[in-house]
């Protein structure tokens, strides 16, 4: 299905998700997932609510984890040659290289700064220069020091939920991971802030490889160098975004772009 | 199968219009109904504002009446002679330490004597015991007249001397006595007979010896046996004319309480003249303040001649810190002697000067022959320290239990855990009094003799029932509240901060101690303040179990003020309240001290509703 056109033949996929199958208790949700992702690329993985894009993703820093009956059915997620859901797979390192952003803007109800410099914190960073620098770093990446530079000290709950929201990447980045995963990122967000973050999205592609699940057609066109859509826990298609929304292979994925799939 | 028949249908303008009810009592049901709802929610209000004009009126009226007991101390001249007597207080607790550090020192030399005299007295207690029943018998048969027949004696003697031979061979020979003495006492305790009043021989030798040696003892340490009896001695002459000075304050106030106990102003009577009867006392000025300074001079004397040396450590110590408290003593004797001048029996007693004898008071002296004291100082020591050390040690319990359940603990040790917990509830307080009596009370103190933790100041502790024994009950009772209250808080966090720490690479425990309960803290907060509230409100445990000793406690003990007994503002109202005549002083102090309770039980609440209202903005 993986259309692998595009990609130059010398280059390893960074993350394979090679026959995939998750499930909640009995419920399974995903079936026979096989994407590749390539490093730096912006992915969008759409499709109707309830197809298992937000389980894909979840699995992918195995947040999911913390979901007592969620379980791997059969199947591997590789990043970097490496199978996620192996036994010495150390999934702190793992959530720390593969930041993630929530659909519902949530910072801690503390400062800005602190907000910004928690991972560096649980990582062990006491340094308050280092911290700092870090901070103003990530907020300056997430086009947001200028609007808080002043009030770092401030409750991050204070801020407008755009702001919120670019503070929730702004702590991603910071630190460095190698992957955003961004769980509908604009989905509380209003068109203004939406716009905003859209941009800052391709501000930093090239820097990180992106993974957005999106319910935003007209987003995924703007944002997005691949698409992905799913459908009942299914990968239906893969490919260039452009392909996707102009010249798409399946039938199920045209009746869903243009609004005919209910 | 129903016909909507077109022609049965009411027209629509006529469904528009309000139906005619059958009105309820004259007002319409809707309303009614509404009215019913809204009195039952009104009648909790309404029992809140009945009880606290009730505790208002019997408690107000305390101050005027206060006020008139407080005028009558001064104008009798009461308040006279305890310028003097309150300073002199002094003096007993610097002569115990005396008495204490002498009978140290003589212990030193007469303890082996006394030992082995006791041990021996011992023994006979213990075949006089045995041999209860038969010593009976005989001594009844003795005293018998007419003289009861020689056979029977003779029988009944061989009965007592069977006993005495079996009860003393089943001796034991203490440590403190030698094998051979050992054998010799049983051998003569055989003969112990009602009809032989002289002790047994080596008993007697014992008792001979052990006088000898205690008089030895006081020759040895005669420097300070003299010190201690001059010093005692010292306030004689003081206390002679002060004993004298305060009968006539009190037979005057018992004069004043005679003319207003009789119930209606008496026209027969004279009032009593204060002017008049005052005039013994300040006349008396001069020569109390002599007295005063002689009996500075006398205890400068005794404690300047007073040997620094004496038995034990544990004695100089003693020694030492008598002579280091006695300069202030002794100031504080002649400063009060020189304020009496100044003092005035006609001076009116101050509304304010009443709130401060009560809110400052540092003593709660009812049923006295001098003078009902009501100072709630004590009390309120007593009951916030309680309720402080309850909740210093609760506090972690719940919350670390709290957290446990919310965070770490699998869905089956929450179902455990959580009743088990919520039952402890269900124990009645008297119950947990009585464990406190009977368990807990022997148990500190019995910890507190370990020899390895003697470090703790105040070990060995001498009570039992104390502030701390109290506290761990209360502890015990408040934990439920606390660690529900702490997991509701808990479990408010939302969700979605978990996430974003598990995915920023945050361990469990980081989640749990950066997020979680820094998020949830003021909810926390207010779980510790609600706990609070339900200790410092809480009567039946602190009344049986925290001593009851009504007194500020000694804080110069540092930590180990825990160990002492205390009176609590519950307590005592428990306590006193059905004892104390309907309308007295002593009645309506109570109902002011239940005010006081009830306003830091509401503000207690009301700070842990600020609190949650915090948390609730904090959540949104």
């Amino acid at each position: 299905m993986a259309a692998e056109t595009s990609v130059p033949a010398s280059e390893e996929p960074l993350i394979q998700v090679e026959k995939f199958n998750y499930a909640y208790g009995d419920h399974q949700v995903l079936f026979d997932v096989d994407l590749n992702m390539h490093s730096k690329d912006v992915l969008a993985l759409i499709g109707p609510s309830g197809c298992g894009k937000s389980t894909l993703i979840r699995s992918i820093n195995r947040i999911n984890d913390l979901v007592e009956s969620a379980r791997v059915v059969s199947g591997s997620i590789k990043i970097d040659g490496v199978d996620l859901y192996a036994s010495n797979v150390d999934v702190i390192n793992l959530r720390r290289n593969v930041g993630m952003v929530f659909q519902k803007y949530n910072p801690f109800p503390r400062s800005i700064f602190e907000n910004a410099v928690y991972g560096l914190r649980v990582a062990g960073i006491k340094d308050r220069h280092d911290l700092e620098e870090a901070a103003e770093r990530s907020l300056k990446s997430a086009a947001l020091w200028d609007e808080v530079k002043d009030r770092l000290h401030e409750m991050a709950t204070g801020l407008s939920g755009g702001q919120q929201q670019r503070l929730c990447i702004a702590r991603a980045i910071a630190l460095q991971p190698r992957i955003l995963l961004m769980d509908e990122p604009c989905a509380a967000l209003d068109p203004i802030a939406t716009a905003r973050i859209e941009e800052l999205i391709l501000q930093l592609r090239g820097q990180y490889t992106f993974v957005i699940v999106t319910h935003n057609m007209e987003q995924a066109k703007r944002i997005a160098d691949r698409t992905a859509f799913f459908y009942k826990g299914k990968l239906i298609e893969e490919d260039d975004t452009m392909t996707i929304f102009n010249h798409p292979n399946d039938p199920l994925t045209e009746s869903y772009i243009t609004g005919r799939l209910a | 199968m129903k016909a909507p028949a077109s022609t049965s249908r009411p027209s629509l303008g006529s469904l528009l219009l309000k139906k005619q009810q059958r009105p309820f009592l004259g007002i319409d049901k809707q309303r009614a109904i509404r009215l019913f709802f809204a009195s039952n929610s009104s009648v909790a209000i309404i029992v809140l504002v009945l009880i606290m004009l009730f505790l208002l009126r019997e408690g107000m009226d305390f101050l005027p009446t206060y006020r008139h007991e407080l005028e009558t101390y001064r104008r009798a001249g009461l308040e006279f002679c305890d310028i003097i007597n309150r300073p002199l207080a002094e003096h007993q607790a610097l002569c115990s330490k005396l008495r204490r550090a002498a009978s140290a020192s003589l212990n030193t030399l007469t303890h082996t004597a006394r030992t082995r005299r006791d041990a021996a007295y011992e023994l006979m207690r213990e075949v006089e015991e045995e041999t209860r029943l038969q010593r009976a018998i005989l001594s009844d048969a003795l005293a018998q007249i007419p003289a009861a027949s020689p056979e029977k004696l003779t029988r009944l003697r061989q009965e007592m001397r069977a006993a005495t031979t079996l009860a003393a061979a089943r001796l034991q020979t203490p440590a403190a006595l030698t094998p051979e003495e050992g054998r010799r006492l049983q051998r003569e305790l055989t003969l112990l007979n009602p009809e032989v009043p002289e002790l047994p021989p080596l008993l007697a030798a014992l008792s001979a010896d052990y006088i000898r040696v205690d008089r030895e003892a006081h020759a040895t340490f005669k420097p300070l046996v003299d010190a201690v009896e001059a010093f005692e001695a010292a306030p004689d002459a003081l206390h002679t004319l002060l004993d004298a000075m305060k009968k006539h304050a009190r037979e005057t106030k018992a004069h004043v309480t005679e003319l207003h106990g009789s119930g209606k102003e008496p026209s027969h009577s004279k009032p009593v003249d204060f002017d008049l009867s005052i005039v013994p006392l300040t006349s008396g000025i001069t020569e109390l303040t002599a007295k005063v300074e002689e009996y500075t001079l006398l205890a400068q004397k005794t404690a300047d001649t007073m040997p620094a040396a004496a038995g034990t450590p544990q004695a100089v110590a003693l020694l030492a810190e008598m002579r280091a408290r006695l300069p202030d003593h002794l100031a504080a004797m002649r400063q009060a002697a020189a304020s009496l001048p100044a003092w005035s029996h006609s001076k009116p007693v101050s509304y304010l000067e009443v709130a401060i004898a009560f809110f400052l008071g540092d003593a709660w002296i009812t049923n006295s022959s001098w003078q009902d004291f009501f100072g709630f100082v004590p009390l309120l020591t007593g009951s916030v320290l309680i309720a402080l050390i309850a909740v210093l040690i609760a506090t972690p319990f719940s919350v670390i239990a709290a957290i446990y359940t919310n965070q770490f603990a699998s869905e089956r040790e929450q179902e455990f855990i959580k009743p088990v917990i919520e039952f402890i509830q269900a124990i009645p307080s008297v119950v947990l009094g009585f464990i406190g009596i009977s368990l807990l009370g022997d148990a500190i103190k019995g910890v507190s003799e370990w020899g390895w933790l003697q470090w703790i100041p105040s070990f060995p502790i001498q009570e039992r029932l104390n502030m701390f024994n109290a506290a761990c009950l209360l502890a015990l009772m408040a934990v439920p509240t606390m660690y529900s209250l702490a997991e509701d808080a808990l479990n408010n966090v939302p969700r979605s901060y978990l996430d974003a720490s598990d995915a920023l690479g945050a361990t469990k425990l980081q989640t749990v101690f950066r997020v979680i309960v820094p998020a949830a803290k003021s909810g926390i907060a207010a779980a510790v303040l609600l706990g609070m509230g339900r200790v410092i409100g809480e009567t039946m445990v602190v009344l049986l179990v925290a001593g009851n000793r009504i007194a500020i406690p000694d804080f110069s003990a540092g930590p180990g003020v825990v160990f002492q007994p205390a009176h609590t503002l519950t307590g005592i109202i428990a306590q006193e309240l059905g004892e104390v005549s309907r309308g007295s002083a002593h009645w309506q102090a109570l109902f002011m001290v239940g005010i006081v309770l009830f306003l830091i039980s509401l503000l207690v609440n009301w700070c842990a509703r600020a609190f949650v209202r915090r948390f609730e903005l904090a959540k949104s």
